[in-house]
């Protein structure tokens, strides 16, 4: 990917003891390139930052953008609106549990995968396995929920059709409709699309352990476990807690494995959403489809928050425990 | 080294659980393949595991004469072209005004850029800004808000600072502006990078659904993705609830609703396996190296 390129340490912009000015002039042109960017992340990422401040405001979309800044300020009304919503429990409920599973189901299976493919000595079957284990993650979580409804459907779904001729259940089970299936779904889902993305990683860092090591722990006498346990897993642990503190940062929102939103999006119904319904999607319906913007900005707030914080916790966990940390 | 019992188990395991990963992420791609060529009327009697049973052509005719689904095929296409190009183009030349190394008030930039890409103010302000800007509606509302990735602006940076200063340098002592060095000296020997941007941000527009679903009310205007979404959430709710899907059943009696949104999804499943070659070589590596450099 990478030339191998030495560049020298002039440059050929600045010379000492020029003017600000002058040596602003210089570089006009990589200043103005700068600019573009700026220009594009100004409207696009801080306009809507400072639209957070909808959330304590009584805002209407007809005042537009400056309408952000004048409307009537109202504290914490849209907070406690949501506090007392009667499906405050159930949302704040579904949005932690669906996250907590997919962390404690989903996180360990790219690092036990990437252990399997480390210990397969036939260069083909790695190669095949790992491709067509990560070509779910490039594929649209829309085509994933439409074969999750073709195979798990009640009257034509594969896997039911399996169930019930080895006699494991009599009847099919409802996998999309039942609420009670919905968080099993969502981290089963998950996991299919992105397990092999993540394994990725974890191979990254096993290319760089030196064989022989594994010879010498062989010569030793180790088996096939020990040299996993000693020499396998110690060369990714820094590469595992690194993406465990990312997973945490992005627990919300479904974690590694993401999708949260997307999932209870397009698998939740009106069948199951006692199960399926979270803050992200209860935000989108309450303002894009409802109209009600400051409410659901609130809702949208209130999260980040828990994420910011989450981010933050999670990385001072890392560093008070093993000494190192993303930032 | 003779194998031992230990050796034996830990491979019967791992080439068990390989295998079933494999057929597990394998097989669900291949069904669909299967069903979409075989009539849609005898698909639905089930039975049908590895090879077409009632071999037609007829899903595929339908969906090509349906004008609604050309359409959105061709908004997904214009869309992820259009978009290719501009995140690209927008996207690089940011980041080698950013990559200079002597670029003053840098510290400065790259603060605002680290926050802009932590720190979101959701989708309802979004809203809010686009209604404004009067993006709403238009098909520029799927290319312009992500023309610039802040992820693989990073990216692109790090590189650029590989770039020798000396190509540079004879350049300039050949009279040539930055501009003219950017355009003509660093994009072609950026080929790598570029394919990165170009294939992140392509993958990420031919998928996208979200937009097309709340940023445009133009039924013109609608992507693949978003129509296969709409015959997905009617196919998950109980038949009583159904409605137009029925539609094309009547229109052709061989294609089924259930055959045609197969159909749909291989066709919008085929371009990502076109390019999967080259994704595998960039994009993983844009992958890892995003990862490892955190």
């Amino acid at each position: 990917m990478k030339p191998s390129m030495q560049g020298s340490k002039e440059t050929i912009y600045s010379l000492p003891k020029q003017s600000v000015w002058k040596r602003l002039k210089k570089q006009t042109y990589p200043q103005l390139f700068v600019l573009v960017g700026l220009i594009v992340l100004f409207i696009f990422q801080y306009l809507p930052m400072f639209g957070i401040l909808m959330a304590f405001k009584d805002y209407s979309i007809t005042s537009g953008i400056m309408g952000i800044f004048t409307s009537e300020w109202v504290g914490l009304k849209y907070f406690n609106q949501f506090f007392t919503d009667y499906q405050f429990e159930q949302i704040v409920r579904n949005t932690l549990a669906i996250s907590l599973l997919k962390l404690v189901f989903t996180f360990p299976v790219p690092i036990i995968l990437a252990i399997m493919l480390n210990e397969v000595r036939i260069s083909a079957v790695k190669r095949i396995v790992q491709t067509t284990s990560y070509f779910p993650h490039f594929i649209s979580w829309v085509v994933v929920a439409g074969l999750a409804s073709i195979f798990l459907s009640t009257d034509i779904g594969i896997i039911n059709e399996m169930l019930v001729k080895l006699g494991i259940v009599d009847e099919p089970i409802s996998f999309l409709s039942d609420p009670d299936h919905f968080w099993g779904l969502a981290v089963m889902t998950a996991m299919w699309k992105e397990a092999g993305w993540w394994t990725i990683i974890f191979l990254a860092a096993l290319s760089g352990v030196d064989p022989t090591l594994y010879e010498a722990a062989q010569i030793d006498g180790a088996g096939r476990l020990r040299r996993i346990w000693h020499i396998t897993l110690p060369a990714i642990q820094g590469t595992i807690i690194v993406v465990l503190i990312l997973a945490i940062g992005s627990l919300l929102g479904g974690g590694l494995v993401g999708s949260n939103f997307e999932q209870s999006f397009l698998l939740g119904n009106a069948v199951n959403s006692e199960k399926s319904q979270i803050l992200q999607t209860y935000a989108f319906n309450m303002g894009l489809a409802q109209g009600r913007y400051s409410y659901a900005t609130a809702i949208d707030l209130l999260q980040s928050i828990i994420s910011v914080t989450l981010i933050f916790g999670s990385n001072w966990l890392a560093k008070k425990v093993t000494k190192t940390g993303l930032f | 080294m003779k194998r031992t019992v230990e050796d034996k188990i830990v491979d019967f395991v791992v080439y068990s659980i390989l295998a079933i990963v494999f057929i597990v992420t394998f097989y669900p791609f291949y069904y669909l393949i299967i069903i979409s060529f075989n009539d849609g009327v005898d698909a639905t009697l089930g039975g049908i595991y590895f090879w077409p049973r009632e071999f037609t052509l007829v899903n595929y005719e339908t969906l090509v004469v349906d004008p609604k689904w050309i359409l959105a095929f061709f908004v997904s296409v214009a869309r992820t072209v259009v978009g290719v190009i501009l995140g690209v183009l927008c996207t690089s030349i940011v980041a080698y005004g950013l990559a200079k190394k002597d670029l003053m008030f840098k510290k400065f930039y790259f603060a605002l850029f680290i926050i802009g890409m932590y720190v979101s103010g959701g989708i309802i302000p979004l809203y809010v800004v686009l209604r404004s800007l009067h993006l709403l509606n238009t098909f520029w509302v799927y290319v312009i808000p992500g023309m610039l990735n802040i992820f693989l602006l990073f990216i692109a940076i790090s590189f650029f600072r590989e770039i020798p200063k000396e190509l540079e340098e004879s350049a300039k002592i050949d009279g040539a502006s930055d501009l003219r060095i950017f355009i003509s000296v660093v994009l072609p020997i950026s080929k790598p990078v570029l394919a990165t941007m170009a294939l992140f941000t392509g993958v990420g527009q031919w998928n996208a659904w979200l937009d097309s679903a709340y940023f445009v009310q133009n039924e013109n205007l609608r992507t693949l993705t978003y129509k296969m979404m709409e015959v997905i959430q009617k196919a998950n709710i109980p038949i009583d609830l159904q409605g137009p899907g029925a539609e094309y059943a009547a229109k052709v009696a061989q294609s089924t609703p259930y055959s045609l949104q197969i159909t749909a999804m291989v066709i919008s499943v085929v371009p990502i396996i076109c390019v999967y070659p080259f994704l595998q070589k960039y994009f993983v590596k844009g992958a890892t190296i995003g990862a490892v450099k955190g």
